[in-house]
């Protein structure tokens, strides 16, 4: 037991309550997509399958293919290039360079990026697509691959604010989540008891309050580590790194990043012969144990080029390693560590740990359910307690109005990223640009979730049309892949195809579930109606 | 003690400004107090075996640096002391930081 004074403990409790109001609402949208976003190469494997399954490791074999499509790319366009797999598996090979532009009077201009990007089949290699112009069109066929885990990653990660407004934004609602766990840390007085208290005879708001404390109890210690984590990913490379090049280099960058990344090596731009990709890889999964799933490369065809190669972390390992190989004769150079440093150090080791911490990947689809489960359960308790908060001041005007506001976000949120599969589907199906269908989709969700929340006789009917609008839309989620020409059952399932099946089952469960709670009612429902102003005096008092 | 008594009840403006000056301390200048210390410790830490642990552990610390700032702002009942310690914060690191630059500059 914490003890306090009960003056200290009220300015924690306001400190708790007050910074979970002012930007809870955000807040709870981050953690919601970021819920969904554990499983976003799920998502991808789901909404875009090839006929035949494939893995996120590199295939085998594809040394003649890149040789033939690097042939292809103009020598300009090849001082980067990277192999890597997307949404289905699909296997994406992309040169940059830069572009120099002229002006009318025929002066060069800035310099932009410009590439060719490959998406190719790893079952049969062969191209499924190629798109050549300036970085923007890249970043668009990228996105179009992976178009659905990419819209709800981004709304996790930068609300789809441009950066680095975005990451400033999540970064500080990251902060915002740790104090709200902190603060909630310590206001609980009876930590061990709180984890198993809910009093199932007393008034609904005293239930509701018991299961926002259960939930945010159980889960606080997850909810501190993903928060502190997602502040570090959103500060870390829009504000830290900045501020180390400027401060620790004079603002010198290349040092700073010859320094962080290595020296590269001496330029020599004389023609060379290129790798053997296969050898490479099979090397570099004999020095690791595990497959890589990712090549960066400079100076593609030079005497000067250099390999890096990435493999995922093997059993027994918390982070992955990344060997580096010349890029002209396939010989193993040096082990480097994955991040940061040219040899192992514990800022390094540190580094590595915030990914598998925040993404909860590190055990495969096991630990992305548990994360997901946490994540969900973070939601409930960001939820919950804007609905206590609002509930306790449910008298005053200005408090029923964000009464609303909440549920408007509260239950329009989940119904309007259920809506987004339809505009994936629906533009694939009609060849519209996805990304502006899936906003389409979302939007008008919101923007209808936003009617209901003001013309609603009550906060009560807002939830209640909400939920039971998600869970007929998630019901309709399957048919309508079906009917944008995604497999079937039978289909994806003799094809192997079992992330398409299970996808499916979940999200009919899904909207099973929203059925369920709309039927009968549950957790939070009571606290919205009248009754709660009764009840708030006494549980505030 | 007597002392805040006596301000809050006797002068009604004063609560207000009070709770106005300790969320710009808790606000803004925790934050940019947090930012410095990052930059700053860079300078005294120990670089360790690969010349970066001190540029990596600031940029990870800097959440819960900030998060302590904040909680601490917030919590000690003696607002100008908390102004003290977030200002020398500040300055300490923000004087490192500007003794580099302009011995790196010179």
């Amino acid at each position: 037991m914490i003890k306090l004074s009960q003056e200290r403990t009220k300015e924690l409790l306001a400190i708790h309550g007050w910074s979970g109001i002012l930007l809870g609402l955000l807040l709870y949208a981050v953690i919601c997509t970021g819920t969904i976003a554990v499983f976003s190469t799920e998502i991808g494997n789901w909404s875009n399958p090839l006929d035949e399954p494939a893995t996120d490791s590199l295939p085998a074999n594809i040394t003649p293919l890149v040789h033939e499509l690097g042939a292809d790319v103009d020598p300009a366009h090849r001082e980067t290039f990277f192999l890597y797999t997307s949404g289905g598996g699909r296997l994406m090979l992309q040169f940059e360079g830069h572009l120099e532009s002229e002006d009318e009077d025929g002066h060069p201009g800035a310099e932009e990026h410009y590439g060719v990007l490959y998406e190719i089949d790893p079952n049969t290699l062969t191209v499924l697509n190629r798109t050549e112009g300036p970085e923007a069109l890249l970043d668009a066929a990228r996105r179009t691959t992976d178009a659905l885990a990419d819209f709800f990653v981004d709304l996790h990660v930068r609300l789809h604010i441009p950066n680095p407004w975005g990451l400033f934004v999540t970064g500080v609602l990251g902060l915002i989540m740790m104090v709200a766990a902190m603060t909630g840390f310590v206001v609980h007085r009876h930590l061990i008891r709180e984890l198993f208290t809910i009093r199932r005879n007393k008034e609904a708001l005293l239930r509701s309050r018991d299961a926002h404390v259960i939930a945010g109890t159980w889960t606080l210690p997850f909810a501190f580590v993903l928060a502190f984590t997602g502040s570090f990913f959103s500060f870390a490379t829009s504000l830290g790194l900045p501020a180390m090049a400027m401060v620790v280099f004079g603002g010198d960058q290349e040092r700073a990043i010859a320094e962080v990344f290595g020296e590269p090596p001496a330029t020599d731009d004389t023609p060379a012969q290129v790798a053997d990709f296969d050898a490479v890889i099979a090397d570099a999964q004999a020095r690791t144990g595990a497959r890589p799933n990712f090549v960066a490369g400079r100076f593609y065809g030079r005497a000067d080029s250099q390999l890096v190669v990435f493999t995922p972390a093997v059993e027994g390992s918390l982070t992955g390693r990344s060997p580096v190989y010349s890029g002209v004769t396939g010989e193993f150079l040096y082990d480097k560590p994955i991040l940061v440093g040219q040899q192992p150090s514990a800022g390094n080791t540190v580094a590595a740990l915030m990914g598998p911490l925040h993404f909860g990947n590190f055990s495969g689809v096991i630990s992305k359910a548990v994360w997901f489960a946490l994540g969900f359960a973070g939601a409930y308790v960001a939820l919950t307690g804007m609905l206590l908060w609002t509930n306790r001041r449910a008298e005053q005007r200005a408090w029923q109005r964000m009464s609303r506001l909440v549920h408007w976000v509260g239950y329009g949120l989940p119904l309007a990223m259920a809506l987004t599969p339809y505009g994936t589907f629906a533009g694939r199906w009609f060849g519209w640009a996805i990304e502006a269908a899936q906003w389409t989709a979302f939007g008008l969700a919101a923007l209808a979730a936003l009617a209901i929340a003001m013309v609603a006789r009550s906060v009560a009917q807002v939830r209640a049309i909400l939920v039971a609008t998600t869970g007929f839309t998630l019901l309709g989620v399957p048919l309508t892949r079906l009917l944008a020409g995604g497999p079937g059952w039978v289909e994806a399932w003799s094809g192997g195809l079992t992330t398409v099946v299970a996808g499916d089952i979940v999200i009919i469960a899904g909207g099973i579930i929203c059925l369920g709670l709309w039927r009968y009612g549950a957790g939070t429902s009571a606290v919205e109606t009248g009754r709660a102003s009764a009840a708030a005096r006494e549980a505030t008092a | 003690m007597t002392t805040t008594t006596v301000d809050t009840s006797t002068a009604p403006g004063k609560p207000r400004l009070r709770a106005w000056m300790r969320g710009v301390l808790a606000g803004p200048l925790a934050f940019i107090a947090s930012w410095i210390l990052m930059a700053g410790a860079a300078l005294y830490l120990p670089k360790g075996a690969a010349g970066i642990d001190n540029m990596v552990f600031p940029v990870v610390l800097f959440p819960l640096i900030w998060a302590l700032l904040f909680l601490y702002s917030l919590l000690d009942r003696r607002l100008l002391r908390a102004y003290g310690v977030v200002m020398l914060l500040l300055a300490v690191h923000g004087g490192l930081i500007a003794r580099h630059l302009a011995g790196a500059g010179a």
